[in-house]
């Protein structure tokens, strides 16, 4: 080893790869300046990731997607009461029923009971919303299975034309693969002169 | 206005309230590199295929316990290589009776033919090893993001992606040096 820096030499590996900070990789280059042996120890390694490079991504053979199963999905009261804010409500409004219902009665006899205030506009209002609410729920829900039905059907007819183009493509890959590895071994047998194996 | 594409983290978001065109939206993005990692790993298509979709269905399951968005490349790569590792276990008697060589190619080397060498000389790495020069190599992952997903110390990341790589080096060495390098 004719590196001066010996056990001190930079971390090579890491510079390669990326992972030195910047005063390392700064203190790194000034030395591999004047440094025949650390030059030729980042070429080996250059060219060993430069190979590495060169191996390409490979596509999917099929896409992959997730479809909403309707069967499994909270329907629009399950919804509702998975939101905290409704379902605190609720239970607020149930433990007022209840506390109307079980309380002790300690009105006095003789004292004029109010009369019970209907607002029917406001009931009225709260149904109105409530239908509209329903429906429009409804008409999502059937929107969005003719959809996902059409885009399933899409899928799988482009599915299999990937799948052919992707098999043909293969084959030619493959093809072109052997030729090429038999004519490289054929030169080289000529030029050394070996028999071809 | 300043056109901002949709962030992971924002899709994140939307998927765990259960919008699945955001989840596969979110598939759409990662697959390619899900299915790259795997199938160097398990060194089969179909094998590779599938373990995608299995991590890409348990990660929707396990959506909420993501804590933090921002890490979820890390978390997915996490989940893909559980999935792989378990396949490996399972297949290991079958895969030790071969024993891996190097293919020979001889002269001066073409782009195809050098990543067939390449493919090849992976062969001859561990998987460990080998999974540590796909997360970095191909990945790109940082070292404390690698020791995040394997769940091991970074001191054991480089000793695994240092070995790994002179492995390489040496398996490489007489098709790219000596017998003329890259064309």
């Amino acid at each position: 080893m004719s590196c001066k820096l010996e056990d001190r030499r930079p971390d090579w590996k890491s510079y390669a790869l990326g992972e030195l900070d910047a005063r390392a990789r700064q203190e790194a280059e000034s030395h591999v300046a004047a440094c025949a042996d650390c030059q030729d120890e980042l070429a080996g390694l250059r060219v060993t990731l430069d190979a590495m490079a060169t191996l390409r991504e490979e596509e999917l053979p099929r896409r992959i997607a997730f479809v909403s199963d309707k069967v499994f999905e909270p329907r629009w009261y399950q919804k509702l009461f998975l939101r905290p804010s409704f379902a605190a409500a609720g239970l607020i409004a149930a433990a007022i029923l209840v506390h109307a219902f079980v309380r002790p009665v300690s009105t006095p006899a003789n004292v004029p009971q109010p009369m019970a205030q209907v607002d029917t506009s406001a009931i009225e209002s709260r149904v109105t919303a409530e239908v509209t609410a329903r429906l429009q729920s409804e008409m999502a829900a059937t929107i969005n299975t003719a959809v996902t039905k059409a885009v399933a059907e899409t899928e799988k007819r482009d599915d299999h034309r990937t799948a052919l183009l992707l098999s043909a493509s293969e084959r030619r890959y493959t093809d072109a693969a052997d030729f090429l590895n038999k004519q490289v071994t054929r030169i080289y047998a000529l030029n050394t002169g070996a028999g071809v194996r | 206005m300043i056109f901002r594409e949709v962030e992971d983290r924002d899709l994140i978001a939307k998927a765990r309230q259960g919008d699945v065109e955001a989840y596969n939206l979110l598939v759409s993005r990662w697959e390619k590199r899900i299915f790259n990692y795997l199938l160097r790993l398990v060194s089969n298509r179909e094998d590779a295929l599938d373990i995608s979709q299995e991590t890409f269905l348990k990660a929707y399951q396990n959506l909420r316990k993501l804590d933090d968005p921002a890490r979820f490349s890390a978390w997915l790569f996490r989940i893909a290589h559980n999935e792989a590792f378990s396949l490996l276990r399972r297949r290991k008697p079958e895969s030790e009776l071969s024993e891996p060589r190097p293919r020979d190619f001889g002269g001066r080397l073409l782009p195809i033919e050098l990543s067939l060498a390449v493919e090849s000389a992976f062969k001859v790495l561990s998987e460990d090893q080998r999974e540590a020069v796909l997360l970095k190599v191909y990945q790109g992952f940082k070292f404390d993001e690698m020791a995040e997903i394997l769940e091991i110390p970074v001191s054991t990341v480089k000793s695994r992606l240092y070995t790994a790589l002179d492995l390489l080096k040496a398996t490489l060495a007489p098709t790219v040096f000596r017998k003329g390098g890259l064309a």
